[in-house]
């Protein structure tokens, strides 16, 4: 309004000034309405520039027109008319210009102020959620909403839901700019816009955008641009998160891989210490002093038995390293009988006399094609896990029994082994990790292990083709369930 | 927000979608008819004026009204179309008859006010309520425009102001207020450029109604044949319907632009154009 009355006052003056010049000198001062026209076209654009160029041409007609009428058209009344018609090119022409210089500019400020709004990392409601108040200051808009797709969901700002057969959904779905010149019968027409916001050249999302009043072509052509430029932006700072998201697990993962290669070195080296130290300690002995038979006899089951142990280890450190350079174990399959393999394993354990170790194996079982070697392993794994965890006296429960071709192992007809312990059971957040190597389950307490039996076992069966998996409940024991293939 | 919220369906109606076609052809042949007796010397040219002001000017607030009662979703009350005609066609002969009477051509603005209040012509852009600031603006573009037609005719081609003074002026004033005014303003802004706005851009609706609110007012045989009157209503005309038109845009109303109408109309006819 300030605008306008300024304009108006300095119309009136040039006005006045003319009307008290003399004829030759009022010629050249009504160029002076030129100030108010070129004022007007810059302040308010080509209307203003066009409608105060009007006002002045309508402010002199008069006395040109009637100077004309008296005097005819003499040079003086020419060049009063030549002003009039520079009054009312200038008038729009300028102002066009400088409307078009201000959306210019406004644009890049637009441009500018977007890569700012999605500078930092945010989730994408946020991310958008700025976008669009960054979007709606620049935009002079009535509305304005941003809706983008991700996966399976559907992130909407400046507005609820999409609705099915809506302006945005039909954008959505097409990926083509639509523009409705009445959006919702007001007073006023209301135009509507939504355009794709794209990445790739793959529509992402919408920007839709509403005004009660003008929304010209060139101005549709400009948001276009800017909406695939924010599709652009959008999905720049969507893999920006995503890369970031991705070195901070890696960080992370890196750091507990050395933590638990730390912890493993300790517990391998304890491990290996402990049997080493026996044959140490009894070789020592055998070396300095004598013994009676008896007592021979006894240090060589000892020195015997932690060198299997020993054996043991090193085998599964083998097994391991073959398993993380991605290779399978060595098996020499051949036809293995299960309720042997199964004595035979449990007896070994049995010698040490702390739990009570029930065989249920069913009768007329088929032999498993397997390397015997690799079943005696895995047997004694489960069944020294068992009594490991599960309080001494309580019993251990090792059975097998035939399994049809659905249900066996990978399809095939196969055995069924399971070992059931009544220990303390596994916590269920641990038991998907209990075959990855190194872990250990929190509450082991003080039982020794490195962690690599389990993967080791579960390495064998898979080589197998066969399956396996664990069942546990806190104080309610474990069930593990291995399936390996029988003799086709 | 209704690009997210409401179906969208494409606009499958024209321009010139639910036209009471069958009005309009008989308000033509009506008009053909009185010209054809009037020809004959069977009909007076009296008689003949007022079928054909009658016409024209109820013809266009039929149209408006039809086209209002489509794009506001109302409903008119029956025979508003043809009450419309009747009081204008009886305005304009009581105006005919006495002077006085030209007062019954406040009938047609009275009936359009009524249906305004009850809400049934938002589809015009004539609603319960006035925006004051736009029929401010009108009312002063109105009247710069009258004043300069007042001061540029009276300079530039010697027209006085007529010397018979305010009852003379009275006839043609409730004219303008009753007919001329409401039927231009109602059928080439508030239904026309109003039906184009929501098509096209502002400018091109504005250039095709104002440029047919022209061609009624060039082709008007009321309008005095001086060709500086017609360069002068070609100019003010279009001047006024431009104005009218963003006022329109500007405000969603009609009232201000039938204000700055109403004003222009009033300075125009104070002239002594005869």
């Amino acid at each position: 309004m300030r605008d306008v009355v300024a304009l108006a006052a300095s119309l009136a003056a040039v006005t006045l000034v003319v009307a008290r010049a003399e004829v030759e000198t009022a010629v050249l001062l009504r160029h002076l309405y030129l100030v108010p026209v070129v004022a007007a076209a810059l302040r308010l654009g080509p209307v203003g520039g066009a409608s105060t160029a009007v006002a002045a041409v309508l402010l002199q007609a008069p006395r040109v027109f009637v100077a004309i009428e008296r005097d005819g058209l003499t040079l003086p009344a020419a060049e009063q008319l030549m002003t009039f018609v520079i009054l009312i090119g200038a008038g729009p022409l300028v102002g066009r210009l400088a409307a078009s210089a201000r959306a210019q500019r406004r644009r890049y400020e637009t441009l500018l102020a977007v890569q700012r709004a999605l500078s930092e990392e945010a989730p994408l409601e946020i991310a958008l959620q700025r976008l669009r108040g960054c979007l709606a200051a620049r935009l002079d808009v009535d509305a304005l909403a941003l809706i983008v797709r991700q996966d399976d969901q559907t992130a909407v700002a400046g507005s609820g839901a999409v609705v099915a057969g809506s302006l945005a959904a039909a954008v959505l779905d097409t990926g083509q700019p639509l523009f409705v010149p009445d959006a919702g019968r007001g007073p006023r027409p209301r135009r509507a816009f939504a355009t794709p916001l794209l990445a790739g050249g793959e529509p992402t999302g919408v920007l839709a955008i509403e005004r009660d009043g003008e929304m010209a072509v060139a101005e549709r052509a400009a948001v276009a641009t800017l909406a695939a430029h924010c599709g652009l932006a959008l999905e720049n700072a969507r893999l920006a998160s995503r890369q970031r998201r991705f070195a901070d697990e890696l960080t992370e993962r890196i750091a507990s891989a050395t933590a638990t290669k730390s912890t493993f070195v300790a517990v391998a080296s304890h491990e290996l210490r402990t049997p080493l130290t026996a044959l140490l300690g009894f070789s020592e002995l055998l070396a300095q002093r004598s013994f009676d038979g008896d007592e021979v006899r006894r240090m060589a089951d000892v020195m015997n038995r932690e060198t299997q142990r020993l054996v043991r280890i090193v085998d599964d450190f083998l097994d391991l390293s073959r398993l993380e350079r991605g290779l399978e174990p060595r098996l020499t399959r051949a036809r293995v009988d299960v309720a042997a393999a199964v004595a035979s394993a449990v007896e070994v354990l049995r010698r040490a006399g702390t739990h009570q170790l029930q065989v249920e194996c069913a009768p007329d079982l088929p032999a498993v094609d397997a390397d015997a070697d690799a079943l005696d392993r895995i047997l004694k794994n489960l069944v020294g896990n068992a009594m490991k965890y599960s309080p001494p006296g309580s019993a251990v429960r090792v059975a097998a029994r035939a399994r049809d071709g659905a249900a066996g192992a990978r399809g095939g007809a196969g055995v069924e082994f399971s070992v059931h312990d009544a220990g303390r059971g596994i916590p269920a957040e641990a038991l998907p990790r209990v075959f990855e190597p190194y872990y250990r389950a929190p509450g082991v307490g003080s039982a020794r292990g490195a962690g690599l039996g389990l993967a080791v076992v579960k390495s064998l069966i898979d080589a197998h083709g066969g399956e396996i998996r664990m069942e546990s409940a806190p104080d309610r024991g474990t069930r593990v369930t291995f399936v390996l293939p029988t003799v086709s | 927000m209704w690009a997210l919220e409401r179906p969208w369906t494409l606009r499958q109606s024209g321009v010139l979608a639910d036209t009471p076609l069958a009005l309009i052809a008989t308000l033509g042949g009506a008009w053909l008819s009185a010209a054809w007796l009037a020809a004959g010397g069977w009909l007076p040219d009296a008689i003949l004026r007022v079928v054909a002001l009658a016409c024209m000017h109820g013809g266009l607030l039929a149209v408006a009204l039809a086209w209002a009662q489509a794009d506001g979703g109302v409903r008119l009350p029956p025979g508003s179309l043809a009450l419309m005609v009747l009081l204008v066609a009886g305005g304009t002969a009581g105006a005919t008859l006495e002077a006085r009477a030209s007062l019954a051509l406040v009938g047609a603005p009275c009936w359009l006010a009524i249906l305004a209040v009850r809400g049934q012509l938002v589809g015009l852009g004539l609603g319960p309520g006035i925006p004051a600031r736009p029929t401010l603006v009108g009312g002063t573009l109105g009247a710069l425009l009258g004043g300069h037609l007042l001061f540029s005719a009276s300079q530039t081609l010697g027209y006085p102001l007529r010397p018979e003074g305010w009852p003379a002026l009275l006839v043609p004033w409730a004219y303008d207020v009753g007919a001329n005014v409401i039927s231009a303003e109602c059928f080439f802004r508030g239904a026309l450029f109003n039906r184009l706005q929501r098509r096209w851009s502002f400018g091109p609706a504005a250039a095709v109604a104002t440029a047919l609110a022209l061609v009624r007012y060039l082709a008007d045989p009321l309008l005095p044949g001086q060709i500086e009157v017609m360069v002068g209503a070609l100019f003010y005309v279009t001047a006024l319907g431009v104005v009218n038109c963003w006022l329109l845009w500007w405000a969603g109303s009609l009232v201000p632009g039938l204000l700055a109408s109403a004003l222009f109309f009033l300075a125009y006819r104070a002239l002594d154009v005869s």
